[in-house]
């Protein structure tokens, strides 16, 4: 399943979760001891991350790692550009909807 | 720069209005601020590019700087970055024998070219400080 980055930035304990994730590699149960929350919860929230592409885990059971997923912050200019092909292919179907001029 | 360009099957002036007047209903869904599917946009010639969702919100995604119908629209734009620190659109509208082809020249500016290369905060400001210092180390 796949979820909008900007969803899964949109919780202050996922996006403590990213700030915890900076540099170093963590265990769910490393994440879970620095949140006053459930071990089940903060495994909600690693789950919701990962189906953004923001974070990415190694490992099996419970020598699962997360480590942040650079790839998942688009660059701008990708961003952009990524915006223009879609927004101009969008404004092409838009114009073979209209009638013509010559119509 | 990023340059991108559509060939369009009308006239210069038809294609102007279709990129501006009818841009709510071309403009991605995906890339509206409010995430209101139903949002309008709105080009002002008179300066204002702004969204207006439903439930009221009206949020600018950038600015008219040059409205020349048919030739020539220029916006700074502010989403990816910010409002003071805007990217640069400009948009010809160029005829082709029956046809019309539409270019989009997208360029960063002096206050937003150590942003270029950056990665994509998020619209909302609230984020801003977390993906900042996510992005900096």
């Amino acid at each position: 399943m796949q979820v909008d980055p900007l969803d899964a930035l949109g919780n202050p304990v996922r996006r403590k979760i990213l700030t915890h994730l900076r540099g170093s590699s963590l265990s769910v149960k490393e994440i879970a001891a620095l949140f006053p929350v459930s071990r089940p919860a903060i495994s909600r929230h690693l789950r919701v991350l990962s189906q953004s592409g923001l974070v990415e885990s190694h490992g099996r059971g419970a020598r699962h790692h997360y480590t942040i997923n650079l790839k998942g912050f688009t660059p701008v200019r990708e961003f952009i550009d990524d915006f223009w092909d879609t927004a101009l292919a969008r404004l092409e179907a838009l114009s073979k909807e209209k009638p013509s001029s010559k119509a | 720069m990023i340059q991108k360009s559509v060939l369009l099957r009308c006239s210069p002036i038809e294609a102007f209005h279709l990129f501006t007047t009818r841009i709510s209903e071309w403009w991605p869904l995906t890339h509206r601020p409010s995430k209101d599917p139903h949002s309008e946009l709105v080009l002002e010639a008179s300066g204002r590019f702004h969204e207006r969702a439903a439930d009221g919100r009206d949020i600018d995604l950038g600015r008219v700087v040059e409205w020349d119908p048919p030739r020539r629209l220029m916006l700074d734009f502010y989403m990816g970055t910010s409002a003071d620190q805007p990217t640069a659109v400009e948009i010809l509208f160029v005829p082709e024998g029956e046809a019309t082809r539409v270019t989009v020249y997208h360029r960063s500016k002096p206050e937003s070219a150590h942003l270029w290369t950056r990665r994509v905060g998020v619209f909302e400001n609230s984020w801003q400080s977390v993906l900042q210092s996510l992005v900096n180390w």
